[in-house]
């Protein structure tokens, strides 16, 4: 596991006083370079995945122990202190990013419900009078947040998903300026209601295709899968579920463990041994980190592999996603993304001529998925780029 | 109110005992029977079209139940029950419209409620856009309308509106149940006239010199056959036979009347044939949801046969067929097992089949499946009454035409 390696950890203590020391040089009070302060201090390492990692990996206490103490104080401490001497403009940045990634560390909370709290908190804060203003205001905080993780695509969604709420209802219903701002933010408050709800759709939606007796492989950690899994057990079906370990951060382990706990039988595979397995298998389940425009998914590292295989033994892929992971992308290749990488560990030491593929995620096409279980309904993956015309258009 | 049950239990039993086949004739049929028991059901006068709705999910459970893999009862169901509901709102929003625009009148003299009413009648407009459509991203973040008719009671002011509405409300009454079942009289229409929408689109598709292959017989493939050829068009037909019920011998026996270049061969010689045909043509039994058809036995194979050779294989199917549901496991639920006669004669066989022989179980079995699942991606096009379709596109006419809360009509009610 590389987060309890001794060196990753090292890094991380070093990067985070990189930070404190160059982060108020690279940020000039002046407003005119704005749109190169936002930066995300480690760039090259993504944060989503280090998020879920930590919410979804296995992770022990000592080792939250160790890391604690190694790195001594809250890392947003640093990062409050920081904005006090820039002006209002990127007050309001650093505020929105410093909020979302308060909101981001719970660990039941979608990331896109996290951004949209973020930007209901600059609304809250915003000393505008009129619409445009605040649309203006709400607009560059979203710039902020999303190039702030760009790796993060229900970030995104959820940002331009809320944008668009804005501007489309706004001046339509309300002609009071403060009525529509207070049910901005109401609307806002609802949205962590509304993706709770997604789920618990999706898991109703999904129970038609679990059939007793079957066996479900799945890839990774998915707060829906094991939603839609739960629900399943809860109705008595009998199914048997793989997991795959899911390396890097063993997010599998984690499910296999959650699945346990419900009296559901689990059995564990290496990442590499889908293929072997693939023939008892009757459908394959995974989440998604984002749904792209061509109805395909982007997902934890692997997950190509597995609709590979899969539709080459015929057996359906189902995946589960909230609706508001549909992303205006739309990936031609693998390497048509920003690149999200992680560290990896792999237990010894690697020469330093040996190059590691360290991407954390991958796309799959949408000829290679059955089936996505959406809370607007169960839906084939030419639908999603319809949902989004319409949205967008 | 007897002489309706009376008539919901015949046709329960006729559904039961496999009297009326055919999905055509089993929507007529549905279709018929539910605008008699509308027209007969005593509306109470609040929610009327809450009571309506629930009458009739009650009486389609039992229809459902009663023969559950003839589809297309469940489709006419749900459509009615979509009627009822998009006639119900167009009625509401149009009172209510009316309503604050007699109320904005009204404020002149009066300033005592403010904006009220023409606050509440911009969010039923709102509440209209949204009411009928499925769920989509656009409406993720906006309030669901819970009832679009409570802005209509809470806005009630003073007693001479009151009354006046209440004697607008006893006319919503009957306007209701009469569009309601003008709606339907539509629907039956539109059943009994897809043929004739779906064959006007004939010439389109059918070109001069092409062989045509179709396997059995549906009413649907042969008129928008006959559609080209009265159009002048000259192609040849292949008529594969369709065992074990043989109905595509009297299928050739009709096109040759009607002065086609028909030819007969046997199921299992389509992928024998299948390098000379153009195009294949088939009718079917039901189109599910993510555009997989349920279609009589044999199509499978003359589809996997028309996808090694890239024949485009078209599918007829008028909108009465096209089911809101997914297959989940089409081999097993959706399926129906015939009756064996139509395989062997039991005279020649009955040895067999003794079930006094040694073991006690008759050494012979026969298995006579109705259906076949063809999967979508070999279906190259669907052709119903609106037009040409993608399979992929299957989701949103079906979108149009049943709202959300109808897609499971047993679930509900039995709950």
């Amino acid at each position: 596991m590389w987060y309890r390696s001794a060196s990753f950890i090292l890094d991380k203590q070093q990067q985070q006083q990189n930070d404190t020391v160059t982060n108020p040089e690279s940020r000039p009070p002046s407003s005119a370079s704005t749109a190169m302060a936002a930066e995300n201090p480690n760039a090259n390492i993504s944060m989503y995945y280090q998020t879920r990692a930590a919410h979804h990996g296995v992770v022990t206490n000592d080792w939250l122990a160790q890391a604690q103490a190694a790195v001594g104080g809250h890392p947003d401490d640093s990062v409050s202190d920081n904005y006090v001497s820039g002006s209002e403009e990127e007050n309001i940045r650093y505020s929105v990013v410093d909020e979302f990634n308060n909101w981001r560390k719970q660990p039941e909370l979608a990331e896109a419900v996290a951004a949209i709290r973020a930007l209901a908190s600059v609304i809250r804060s915003s000393q505008a009078t009129t619409m445009m203003e605040l649309e203006i205001e709400l607009k560059k905080a979203s710039d902020a947040l999303k190039s702030w993780d760009t790796t993060s695509i229900s970030l995104t969604a959820g940002c331009d998903l809320f944008m668009r709420y804005v501007t489309r209802t706004s001046a339509l219903e309300y002609e009071d300026f403060n009525s529509a701002k207070s049910r901005l933010l109401e609307r806002a408050e609802k949205f962590g209601e509304i993706s709770y709800k997604a789920r618990r759709i999706i898991a109703m939606l999904s129970q038609d295709f679990i059939f007793d007796g079957c066996t479900i492989l799945v890839h990774g950690f998915s707060r829906v899968v094991l939603e839609v899994l739960r629900t399943a057990a809860q109705n008595k079906k009998l199914f048997r579920v793989l997991c795959t370990e899911g390396r890097p951060d063993r997010t599998g382990l984690r499910l296999s463990n959650e699945l346990a706990k419900l009296d559901i039988p689990v059995k564990l595979l290496i990442d590499s041994a889908v293929a072997y397995s693939m023939d008892e298998v009757d459908m394959v389940f995974v989440g998604a980190d984002g749904v792209v425009e061509s109805g395909g998914i982007i997902n934890m590292m692997g997950t190509y592999q597995i609709a590979l295989v899969a539709k080459s033994m015929n057996k359906p892929v189902y995946v589960a996603a909230e609706s508001y992971k549909f992303a205006r992308l739309y990936p031609l290749d693998q390497k048509d993304m920003v690149p999200a990488l992680r560290p990896i560990d792999f237990g010894v030491p690697i020469p330093s001529k040996v190059e590691v593929e360290t991407s954390a995620r991958d796309y799959t096409p949408p000829q290679y998925l059955t089936l996505l279980f959406t809370d607007l309904g169960v839906l084939t993956p030419s639908v999603v780029s319809d949902e989004l015309i319409q949205l967008y258009l | 109110m007897p002489d309706v049950h009376s008539l919901v239990n015949e046709c329960v039993t006729k559904l039961k005992k496999r009297k009326v086949e055919g999905s055509k004739a089993t929507a007529k049929l549905t279709a018929e029977l539910l605008r008699s028991f509308i027209s007969q059901q005593r509306l109470p006068h609040s929610n009327q079209a809450g009571s309506l709705i629930d009458a009739v999910k009650t009486v389609g459970e039992k229809l459902i139940a009663a023969n559950p893999v003839e589809l297309a009862v469940g489709n006419v169901v749900r459509r009615v029950l979509h009627i009822i509901r998009e006639e119900d709102l167009s009625l509401t929003t149009a009172a209510v419209g009316g309503l604050s625009l007699a109320a904005e009148s009204d404020d002149e003299d009066d300033t005592e409620h403010d904006d009220h009413p023409v606050l509440s009648a911009s969010a039923v407009a709102a509440a209209a856009r949204n009411a009928l459509r499925p769920p989509s991203l656009q409406t993720l973040l906006e309030d669901i309308p819970h009832s679009v008719a409570a802005p209509h009671t809470s806005s009630s002011g003073g007693d001479s509106e009151g009354k006046s509405k209440s004697a607008d409300k006893n006319s919503v009454t009957r306007k209701l149940k009469h569009n309601v079942i003008e709606a339907v009289n539509e629907l039956i229409q539109d059943i009994s006239t897809c043929h004739e929408q779906i064959a006007e689109q004939a010439v389109e598709h059918i070109h001069h010199n092409e062989v045509i292959l179709t396997l059995g017989s549906s009413r649907t493939v042969m008129e928008f056959l006959c559609a080209a050829k009265e159009k002048k068009r000259s192609f040849r037909v292949f008529v594969a036979e369709g065992a074990p019920r043989y109905q595509g011998h009297a299928l050739a026996k009709e096109l040759a009347a009607r002065g086609l270049q028909t030819t007969v061969i046997t199921d299992s010689a389509v992928f024998a044939m299948i390098s000379r045909v153009n195009m294949v043509i088939v009718g079917a039994h039901a189109v599910m949801a993510n555009g997989g058809v349920i279609a009589p036995v044999g199509l499978n194979m003359v589809a996997l046969a028309a996808q090694r050779h890239a024949v485009p294989f078209v599918v007829l199917a008028g909108v009465h067929k096209l089911c809101p549901l997914y297959p989940h496991n089409p081999e097993d639920l959706l399926n129906e097992l015939k009756s064996p006669s139509e395989l062997l004669d039991f005279g020649e066989f009955s040895d067999c089949l003794d079930f006094g022989s040694g073991t006690g179980s008759p050494l012979l079995h026969v298995v006579n499946p109705a259906f076949d699942y063809v999967p979508p991606n070999l279906v190259s096009l669907f052709i119903t009454d609106t037009g040409g379709h993608n399979p992929s596109y299957m989701y949103r006419l079906i979108a149009d035409y049943y709202s959300a809360d109808d897609l499971v009509v047993r679930g509900k009610s039995a709950s």
